[in-house]
Formats: C-alpha cells, sequence, structure tokens
C-alpha cells in the first residue's frame, strides 16, 4: 500500500479516519466550521476543504469527509485558498453580522465579500453548519430545533415556528453554534436552569462535568449525575467520544465504605443561614444582595471574578457597599437566640479588603454591638475603622428595597443618635447566622451522641470536657459543636487529636465504674431494655435467655435499670440499696 | 388469475395469451397519455367506447387504451391496427367517422392524417411520418400496443419471458455479465455502467440488498420516465426484479414522485398484478427467490432524484445528500449495499436480456450503447418523446425527427441535460449525441431533456431561468450551493435589467468554478454549467447586456423599448386599443406613440400591428 503525504509529511493511510483527523493528529490546522467530533460527517460548510492529489489528478474535496486513503493532501495551496476565499465570501454575504466568520475571512485576505448583501440577511449570523439541529436531534434524540424550507430560504427554527415543547433549555446548541447565532430565548419560553457552581456560592455556572473545588483531591473531573443527559434521558455521551484517554466511566457511582475504627471525631462544620430567610432585606430577590460566603469568593483571586468586586446584577464595580452584622443571629424572636461569634470580625475583614480593592469605594457596617474578644481582634477593628475609614453604624437595619436607580437602599436606626436613616448603596452583604450543617440531625441519631436546641452538638461538660461528647469514643472539633472562628475550630480540634490519642495509647480503656449490670437469676429475658439503652450496649444473649451489658459501651445513664420489671438489671456500684442507704445517711444529719 | 409456480407455467400461460391474439383483427390504440389526457383523450376514449357498443361493434374491433406514443405535439393521437393508420389531433367529434369509415370501409380520412411541416404532404402510416420514421424505439415502442394495467397484455408480447430465462437458464454472476458486456449505462444523467453497478453491489457485504428505481424525473420539460411508468409499468418491474436476482436482493423500492399520479396507478396496479400471478413475493415462479417492491412517494424536491438524497427520503429524514466517498452500491438505503438505477435504465435490462448483449451492444456509438428518450420540447416544430440509437446527431433528432424549428425561425441552440446541462450551439448540430460527446460539448446527457431555442431566445435569460430552478431546487446543506445559487441569481438578474457591470463575468467564472468545485453533490458542482455553457458559445451576448445594456434576443424587458415607425404607422389604432396599460395614444389615421413610463413591455402592440409599425430595440 502506498503512502499518506498530508503538506509533505508522511503518514500510513488509515480510511477508518479522515483526513482532518490525520491533519489534526499532525499538527496541521484546517479550518472547520460544521465539524464536532462528537458528532457523524456533514461536509456542509466546505471551509476544510483540501486539496486531494490521486494519480496525478488535483481535487477539492472536504477534508472532514474523505477518508485518508493513500494520496497526496495538500491542505494550504494556492487551489485550496482560492476556493476557501469565495466560500468565505459566499459566507460573509450569508452571515455579515458575524465577527467570527469575519475574522476567518481576513485570514484569507478578504476585508469586504464581492456578493450582494440580500436584505433578508442583515443581522444575520448563521451559516447552517447544522451543528445545533445535528446535536439536539442525533445526540440527545430531542429535536427541538431543525431547518424550513430548502435553498436560500432554508432557515433555523423550531418545529411549526412555535416554542419547542420538547427543548430541555440544555444550551448545547448555543454552546457548539460557531458564530454564536443562537439565541435560545426564541426556542424555549422556558428560562434555562444554569449549573451554579457551589464552590463560587452560586456566583458561576459550572459545567455538568467538573473538578469540584481547586484543591480537590483527587483532583479530576466528577460526572454531576442529577443533571447528565446520559443519565437523565439516555442520550448524548459526548463526553466519552471527545475524551481522548477514554476515561468517561459511566458505570461507576459512589459507594459505601466500611471501616473499623476505635473513635470518631464529629466536625461536620457550619452552614450559613441562607438569605432567602429575610425576605425583608430582599435576600432571595435582589441579584445584589449577598452572604459573606459570597463576598468572600467575589474578593477571592481565585474567584468568580478574578478577585475584582464586581456586582452579580450588572457586574458594575460597587462605589458603596454595606455590610449588615447581625442577620438571624441574637434574634431569638424571628430566628435563632446565639451570636454567631465569626460575623463581627469577617465583615470588619471584608470591609478593609474591599476598601483595598475600590480605593473610591465605602463600606459602611451596621452592628448591634462590636464582639472581638480575641487576641487582636479590637485593634483589626480600630484598624478597619481609623485606617481604611470603614463607617461603622450601630443600628439595625429594618428594610432594604431597591429605588429606581436600581441600587439597593438600606433603612435602618442609629441607635447611637436616634436617627432613622437611608443609605443608598449598590451591595449588600449579609453576615448571616451560622447554622449546623445539614443533616446534623441525621448524625445525631445515627451516632447516638447528643444536640442542643439549635442544633449544635452538645459536649459532655461545658467547662471541663469540651471536645468529647458524653458516649464514649465520639469527640467534637470545630463549628459543628458551637459557631467558632477559625483558632478556636483548630485549638479544639488539636484537643479532639490528643484525647483520642490519649485513648488509644493506652492498653484498656478506663471507664466510669458506674455502669449496668445484670444479676442472671432474676432476669426474664424480656428484652425491655435493649430499645431504651441510647447507646446500643444492651443485647440479648440467646443461649442463656438473658439480657446482658456490653461494658465498653454502658455510660451508666440507667435507662435500662429503672425500666427492668423484675429489679434484675441494677447500676453496679450504685445499686438500689446503695442509693438508698445514701439518702438515709443524708437525711439522718 | 392463479400463481404460477414454474417458469413452464409460465410458458403455458404466455403461449396462451399469445394464441389469443388476432393479428389481423382491427384494433383501435388510443393514446391516453398525461399529453393527450391534456387534449381530450377520455373524451375520446368515452366517444369510441359509445359508439363501439352504439355500432355493435364490441367483437370485431379491439378498444386499446394505451399510454404515450410519443407524439405529444399531435394529440389525441390514434393509431388504426392492423394497417398502422394514424390519426393525429382526434376530437370526440371525429370518433364516429372513423368507425364508420376508416373501420367499416377502409377509407382514409384525410383532415385527420399528419401534414408533413416541410413537404405539405399527407402521411397515412405511422410509419411512414419522418417523426416516426427516424426513430428506433426498443423501450418505448410497446406502448401504443399494450394497456399499462393489463399485466396480460404485456405477457402477451414478450413480457416476463425475460425473466422467465433469467430464473431457469442464468446465474446471478451470469446476469451481471450480460448487463456489463451490453455497454448499459445509467439513464438518469450520470452514465455509469449499469453493470458496473451491479457487480459492486454484488461483491458488497450486507445482509440485505436493496435495489431502487429512481423515478423522481425532475428537470423541467422532462418526462420520458413518467410515459415509460405509465405505458408499460411492467416493463420496468421486469427490469427490478432481474436487477434483484443478479445481485441478490430481497427488498425493492420504486421512488416516485407525488405528481405523477397516473404513473403511481398504473405502476401500483402493476404490482398487484405481479404478486398475483408469483412475479413478486415467496419463491418466485419456484426458483426459490423472494423479492417484493415497496412504494415510496417523493415530495416534489428535485434534490431527491439525487441517489443519497432520494434514499434519505425513503429512510424518512430530510432529502438532503450526504459525501460519497463511500458509494450506494456498498452504503446505500440503512447503510445496506444498494442498486439505484433510473425508470429507462431499468426498462432496457428486459431488452437486453431477451434479444444479447451482442445485438444491443451494436446499438449506439462506441461507448454509449443501446437507445436513449429524449423529450423534444420548446421552439421545434414536432414536440414529443423522441427515442433514437446514441450517436444520431442532433440535427436529426431536431430536424428529421422534430421538423425543424416553429415558424420556419432561425436556430439557435438546444439545451440538453436538463438544468444542470448545457446549450449546444448550431455549429455542433452535427454531433452524434453521446455521454462523452456531449460532456465535451460543454453540455451533458442527464435525463435526457432537450429544449430548443431559435433566435427570439436571449442566452442571459435561458442561463438565468436554469440558475433560478436550482436556485429554488437546492436543498441548502452545502455553502457554495445555497449561496453560490442566490448569488448566481442576483448577478443575473442585474445585468439581464441593465445593471451589469464589468468584472460580473470574472466572477461569475471565479464562483462557478468553486461551485463546481466544492458542492457536497452533483446538484452543486453542475449548477454553474447553465451558465457556463451559455458563456463559452455566447460570450458576446453577455458583453452586449453588460457594456451596451441591450438584448439583442429582445427578450430581456429592461433592456429594450417598443417604439413606433413613423413611416409605417397607418394610425389604425388597433395596438392602442389591444394595448393593457392604455400606453399607447394617437388620433385615429394619426401616428401613434408609446408612452414609455406606463409600457410594461408586453409585446401585445407587436403581435397586433398589421403594418410592422412596431420597433422593438
Amino acid at each position: 500500500m502506498g503512502k499518506l503525504i498530508i503538506d509533505g509529511i508522511e503518514v500510513e493511510p488509515d480510511p477508518s479516519k479522515t483526513i482532518l483527523q490525520v491533519a489534526n493528529e499532525l499538527g496541521i490546522h484546517i479550518p472547520t466550521l460544521c465539524y464536532h467530533p462528537s458528532l457523524p460527517y456533514y461536509g456542509a460548510c466546505r471551509v476544510c476543504i483540501v486539496e486531494t492529489i490521486w494519480r496525478g489528478r488535483s481535487t477539492l474535496s472536504t477534508a472532514c469527509t474523505f477518508p485518508a486513503w493513500e494520496g497526496e493532501v495538500k491542505t494550504d495551496s494556492e487551489m485550496v485558498r482560492k476556493a476557501r476565499k469565495v466560500i468565505l465570501e459566499l459566507m460573509l454575504a450569508e452571515a455579515p453580522d458575524s465577527p467570527e466568520i469575519m475574522e476567518l475571512a481576513r485570514e484569507y485576505g478578504i476585508e469586504e465579500t464581492r456578493f450582494k448583501v440580500r436584505k433578508e440577511r442583515i443581522g444575520n449570523k448563521c451559516i447552517q453548519c447544522a451543528l445545533c439541529v445535528r446535536f439536539c436531534r442525533d445526540v440527545l434524540g430531542i429535536g427541538a430545533i431543525g431547518f424550513k424550507n430548502r435553498g436560500y430560504t432554508r432557515e433555523l427554527t423550531t418545529p411549526f415556528e412555535i416554542y419547542s415543547d420538547v427543548c430541555t433549555t440544555c444550551g448545547a446548541c448555543e454552546f457548539l453554534c460557531p458564530t454564536n447565532a443562537i439565541d435560545l430565548s426564541t426556542i424555549s419560553p422556558n428560562k434555562p436552569i444554569p449549573l451554579l457552581s457551589e464552590y463560587e456560592a452560586g456566583l458561576k455556572q459550572r459545567s455538568c462535568i467538573n473538578i469540584p473545588f481547586p484543591q480537590a483531591i483527587p483532583n479530576k473531573p466528577v460526572l454531576d449525575r442529577d443533571h447528565c443527559m446520559h443519565f437523565l434521558k439516555d442520550a448524548c455521551g459526548v463526553c466519552s467520544t471527545v475524551c481522548g484517554p477514554q476515561a468517561i466511566n459511566y458505570d461507576q457511582e459512589e459507594e459505601i465504605v466500611e471501616e473499623d475504627v476505635g473513635a470518631i471525631v464529629v466536625a461536620t462544620g457550619y452552614d450559613l443561614y441562607p438569605i432567602i430567610n429575610i425576605p425583608e432585606y430582599g435576600g432571595g430577590k435582589y441579584k445584589d444582595v449577598l452572604d459573606g460566603l459570597q463576598f468572600e469568593r467575589l474578593l477571592s483571586a481565585s474567584g468568580p471574578t478574578a478577585g475584582e468586586v464586581k456586582r452579580p446584577s450588572d457586574g458594575k464595580v460597587p462605589k458603596r457597599v454595606v455590610f449588615i452584622s447581625c442577620v438571624g443571629s441574637r434574634d431569638p424572636e424571628n430566628h435563632f437566640p446565639y451570636c454567631s461569634k465569626i460575623c463581627c470580625m469577617y465583615s470588619a475583614k471584608h470591609a478593609m479588603l474591599y476598601k483595598h480593592k475600590v480605593h473610591d469605594g465605602e463600606a459602611v457596617v451596621f452592628y448591634i454591638d462590636i464582639r472581638s474578644d480575641g487576641k487582636g481582634y479590637e485593634e483589626f477593628v480600630t484598624r478597619a475603622q481609623e485606617e481604611d475609614n470603614v463607617l461603622y453604624i450601630r443600628g439595625k437595619v429594618s428594610k432594604i428595597y431597591k429605588n429606581e436607580k436600581d441600587n439597593l437602599v438600606v433603612m435602618g436606626a442609629d441607635t447611637l443618635s436616634g436617627n432613622q436613616i437611608e443609605i443608598e448603596c449598590e451591595l449588600v452583604v449579609l453576615s448571616m447566622a451560622v447554622r449546623p450543617k445539614e443533616g446534623t440531625n441525621d448524625l445525631v441519631n445515627k451516632l447516638k451522641i447528643q444536640a442542643d436546641a439549635n442544633g449544635f452538638l452538645t459536649e459532655a461538660h461545658p467547662k471541663l470536657r469540651p471536645v468529647e461528647t458524653l458516649t464514649g469514643g465520639f469527640f467534637l472539633a470545630g463549628a459543628a459543636q458551637a459557631p467558632k472562628d477559625i483558632p478556636d475550630t483548630v485549638a479544639q480540634a488539636s484537643g479532639a487529636a490528643a484525647k483520642v490519642v490519649s485513648m488509644f495509647s493506652e492498653a484498656e480503656i478506663h471507664k466510669e465504674p458506674v455502669i449496668a449490670a445484670v444479676d442472671a437469676e432474676l432476669c426474664s429475658g424480656c428484652q425491655m431494655c435493649i430499645p431504651l439503652c441510647p447507646y446500643d450496649a444492651r443485647e440479648f444473649d440467646e443461649k442463656n435467655k438473658i439480657a446482658v451489658v456490653n461494658e465498653g459501651l454502658c455510660e451508666g445513664c440507667g435507662c435500662c435499670i429503672s425500666a427492668c420489671p423484675s429489679g434484675a438489671c441494677q447500676q453496679r456500684n450504685l445499686n438500689d440499696t446503695q442509693i438508698l442507704s445514701m439518702i438515709k445517711v443524708a437525711l439522718e444529719k | 388469475m392463479a400463481k404460477l409456480k414454474s417458469v413452464k407455467e409460465f410458458e403455458k400461460l404466455h403461449k396462451q395469451l399469445t394464441g389469443k391474439k388476432n393479428p389481423k383483427k382491427p384494433s383501435i390504440a388510443v393514446c391516453a397519455g398525461t399529453g393527450c389526457v391534456a387534449l381530450g383523450a377520455t373524451g375520446v376514449v368515452d366517444a369510441f367506447k359509445k359508439e363501439i357498443k352504439r355500432m355493435k361493434l364490441s367483437e370485431k374491433v379491439e378498444l386499446l387504451i394505451t399510454g404515450c406514443h410519443g407524439f405529444c405535439e399531435r394529440g389525441v393521437v390514434v393509431l388504426l391496427r392492423p394497417e398502422g393508420i394514424l390519426y393525429q389531433r382526434v376530437k370526440p367529434a371525429d370518433v364516429p367517422e372513423i368507425l364508420e369509415k376508416t373501420i367499416l370501409n377502409n377509407e382514409i380520412i384525410e383532415r385527420l392524417l399528419y401534414e408533413d411541416t416541410v413537404t405539405g404532404k399527407k402521411i397515412v402510416h405511422e410509419k411512414d411520418i419522418p417523426f416516426y420514421k427516424h426513430q428506433d424505439r426498443l423501450i418505448f415502442g410497446s406502448n401504443n400496443q399494450i394497456n399499462p394495467t393489463s399485466i396480460d397484455d404485456y405477457i402477451s408480447i414478450g413480457g416476463y419471458s425475460a425473466l422467465a430465462r433469467v430464473l431457469s437458464d442464468m446465474k446471478p454472476e451470469a446476469v451481471v455479465d450480460v448487463i456489463n458486456k451490453s455497454g448499459l449505462r445509467g439513464r438518469g444523467g450520470g452514465g455509469f455502467p449499469t453493470g458496473k453497478k451491479w457487480e459492486y453491489c454484488r461483491r458488497a457485504e450486507g445482509d440485505i440488498k436493496y435495489v431502487i428505481i429512481n423515478a423522481d424525473e425532475g428537470d423541467p420539460g422532462a418526462y420520458m420516465d413518467r410515459s415509460i411508468l405509465e405505458g408499460n409499468p411492467h416493463s420496468v418491474l421486469e427490469g427490478l426484479i432481474i436487477g434483484a436476482y443478479a445481485v441478490e436482493s430481497t427488498e425493492g423500492y420504486i421512488y416516485v414522485r407525488q405528481e405523477y399520479p397516473l404513473a403511481l396507478e398504473h405502476f401500483t396496479t402493476a404490482l398487484d398484478a405481479a404478486r398475483k400471478y408469483g412475479f413478486l413475493g415467496k419463491n418466485i415462479l419456484g426458483s426459490g427467490m423472494n423479492f417484493d417492491v415497496k412504494i415510496a412517494r417523493g415530495g416534489g424536491a428535485f434534490v431527491c432524484g439525487e441517489s443519497t438524497a432520494l434514499m434519505a427520503s425513503i429512510e424518512g429524514r430530510v432529502g438532503e445528500p450526504r459525501a460519497k466517498h463511500f458509494h450506494t452500491v456498498e452504503r446505500g438505503l440503512h447503510e445496506s449495499p444498494t442498486v439505484l438505477n433510473n425508470v429507462e435504465t431499468w426498462a432496457n435490462v428486459p431488452v437486453i436480456i431477451n434479444k444479447g448483449w451482442e445485438w444491443f451492444s451494436e446499438i449506439g456509438t462506441d461507448r454509449s450503447k443501446g437507445t436513449k428518450i429524449f423529450s423534444l420540447v420548446g421552439k421545434v416544430n414536432n414536440t414529443g418523446l423522441v427515442e433514437v440509437p446514441m450517436g444520431t446527431t442532433l440535427r436529426q433528432i431536431i430536424f428529421d425527427i422534430g421538423g425543424g424549428i416553429q415558424n420556419n425561425k432561425k436556430f439557435k441552440a438546444v439545451q440538453t441535460g436538463g438544468p444542470s446541462g448545457g446549450v449546444v450551439p448550431e455549429s455542433l448540430l452535427d454531433l452524434p449525441v453521446d455521454f462523452e460527446r456531449l460532456t465535451e460539448a460543454g453540455s451533458m446527457m442527464g435525463s435526457g431533456g432537450m429544449i430548443v431555442m431559435d433566435e427570439n431566445n436571449c442566452m442571459v435569460d435561458v442561463a438565468k431561468y436554469f440558475v433560478d430552478f436550482l436556485k429554488d431546487e437546492s436543498c441548502g446543506k452545502c455553502t457554495p450551493c445555497r449561496e453560490g445559487l442566490i448569488q448566481m441569481s442576483e448577478i443575473l438578474k442585474d445585468i439581464t435589467e441593465g445593471n451589469g457591470k464589468e468584472g460580473d463575468l470574472e466572477l461569475l467564472e471565479e464562483l462557478s468554478w468553486v461551485m463546481t468545485e466544492t458542492s457536497l453533490c452533483a446538484l452543486g458542482a453542475s449548477a454553474a454549467f447553465p451558465f457556463l455553457s451559455t458563456l463559452r458559445y455566447f460570450r458576446d451576448e453577455y458583453e452586449v447586456h453588460i457594456k451596451e445594456k441591450r438584448c439583442p434576443a429582445h427578450v430581456c424587458k429592461a433592456l429594450i423599448t417598443y417604439t413606433i415607425n413613423a413611416k409605417k404607422c397607418t394610425g389604425c389604432t388597433l395596438c392602442a386599443l389591444k394595448c393593457p396599460q392604455d400606453a399607447i395614444s394617437g388620433e385615429k389615421k394619426a401616428l401613434h406613440e408609446i408612452d414609455q413610463s406606463k409600457c410594461i413591455k408586453c409585446g401585445i402592440c407587436v403581435d397586433a400591428c398589421k403594418f410592422d409599425a412596431v420597433i422593438v430595440d
């Protein structure tokens, strides 16, 4: 068999591939418009034409369709350029308003097309490459768009030229269009629901395949099964065709891993109270009312705006930002009674960083009182006030609304001067209350540990055992226990770790001596004690037909003892007789 | 009608049907092809039925309602056998006279005879009429012998004997070999050797193979395929079954355009009849061959005549072509090996089998064998369908058969090959018509359209007409065809409207080259031919349009003016009376004048003036 020579480079012919594929592998650039690796060839735009020479005869063929047979191929010969030039001129007459086509045309020395731009085509960008149509129909199996008419009157539209009722607003058409000619709102009345990046606090979209956050381990993309068309519609599968190393595996699923462990540190962290719960501040209604975490991302150099402070509604740099503390916290009537602890300090930090980025900007902080109880904290707040001129107003905000200039107006009381004030600003940051992580309650039931009225996990003793739970082997760290800043979290976590290590370093477990015990003679095997035990310490001995106590688990709470009908169950070293004796002695005094 | 279980049974039936025929019995063959129907054939047929009944002649004469005889210019055509007398332009009122005089008393009715356009002599017999005399009607000849809805008629003239022979005596390879040796080439336009196509399909791997009849005839003015399907559907079907046997196909299709209802009706009748006799279905004539045919109807897109677009349409997709680096003989319908042949090609197959490839290959030129049916239309005296051996010259076709140019005007050019074809000028009138010669002359054989043009045809306008046709019929898939054609049409429009400018021709030539070289399918690749071939032979006419803003043939309305010659005008007022725009004014017996702002250049005044006083320039 002969060779295939592309632009002078000799390769083995491979008719299972096209000239375009082979050229791409060789790093030879051939312009394309209607080609996409995930779709079968179409060969409509004709810009990828190349000169194919076979037995001395030159012909023009489209590289995207022509099999890589033996012979010679020239991808940029004079003949090719001459033909591409006319094709691009035709396209320019068809899509005069496409900057992409104009740019490509310039590469061929075209400044203006010699052909007439018909008045029907003014404003048109579509060059009928049909990528959108083919993808929607052939890959997704939907067919929400297609062509009407034929020839020069052929036009992209929805069936019957009405809103498509099958369009899922997935946006693949928009994404694929080489000339940005597609407006999804002309296809479906449904607003596309963007996939918002959880890591960017909803300030940026993410694709269905994404690396969840920059430091993810392993640093590999994951498929979002809840939104992937492959799982939803059994269609698409484009990622697997595009991925060179064939790394896409649709069969991979979440798995449950079982491990035997000696101790568990519960460090589930916190959630911010959703701003939608504060409608009087426009939470969820105004795009420019953010929570602290969102503003944190806005300030971050790796964030959605690359560190530039731009407000989400229109991308404008806000010239006045109002920070409001204690939103949801310290509000026992409406929300939560406790102090979220971290807001005072991060508000000061945010105000300061904002001022550093927007020098002519103005930062205003509404506060009830400033809780800067940490080393250097008070000085930090003072610095914000004095060096960075952050304006602190003591008072509560009653309402936020939008004025006719599309700016936000913060209405509140200045409790120092006693005046009602209104501040117009371009962005509001709410210091939302810190809440236990969603799902903490389930975990409490699963682990048989305790939570307080606000849902934070309860330590064994508020002063003496702040990192342990009442259940043996379970420890606490961080905001799972209570709102906490980073130094406190690290300190508690270190304490928990030390506790675990000290427990593991001993050959035996040391426990309180007061635990439940069963008098085998008296136990009738009624098993009433078993479901009552909060620590799963009661088991049934099938052989002897009596209830027994797992001494490692029993915490000596006494639930089973009070329930035992026969009195077989007694607290060891603190049985009824002993207690009665103690009472007797005490009363005798 | 019982199913024939073997070739022997078929032969018995054939003998029986032939024996029934009495060649001496008078028969009246009335052409009821679509052309003659348009001219009133239905009335003539009814009149014959009524009169035969009234005169109690039903035992004595046979009335045959046939398909097209080809001589459409002279419809309704009635052929009387056994003498072979041809009556033309027959009206229902003529029917009693024909029966009484000619059938009963052997008298000729002079009035209904054909009068030669050159000599002015009346001609009695069909075979002596120049239109028929110079033809060689291998395929089309049976049209006037049979009732197209009767399978028995077809069998009685030797129909299905080719199939019987193939099934009983020949291996599939041998059939392909015969077709190969015969030199038959595709009649649809491409001229690809039919035998080769079958051979490639035979060799291609596939669980199922398809054979398809392409009856999506769409060229303006061409109706050969329709007339075959209407007049002799079994000949096409027999060819298809033989083809299916040769490539071992079990499923066939006919793709017929929606605009051909009569052809579809006749073919459907033929299919039903063939199934009843067992020419279709399981175990055909006891040979073990299984084959049946489905009907697919086109929606009226010209481009669906293109093989891949046609197959896409059958599959239920939009009729758009695809790249053909892998040919349809390998990956055709449903990605399976497929043989697609035109109606006329299939109709040639039984003839070749019956008469042998040696006989067939002697007809025609060295590389184009057999005959070709042309639809001869335009400014020629005898329009109609003409079947001649390949290699017949254009002069023979246009002047001997066609009877020359209407109104004794001067021949200018003939357009061949349909909209994608080209024009052949007077200097090439002696060109023998075959695939190669026409291509060399910048035109093509196409499916056999032939439009004759005289001195009153403007070549720029002709090119614009065909480009506009193709512009509307382009599927719009690829850029050079979709956008190239509309741009070409716009520039040609400018030229014909006096807005042509320097450089237009060069731009059109460059555009033509790109369209020809880079279009996806043959429609786009040949779409520039009407322009290129008119430019090749009539460049001066284009230049006059552009530089002098003049249309020498007086066709392009924007470039001509109507004035009245003061010397010739007698003031008869006739032109003023007829002018639909009231653009002509003048007193009686005084010089009239045309108001140029009102004149729409319809030419009615020219026809009205008896003194040649209206000047067009």
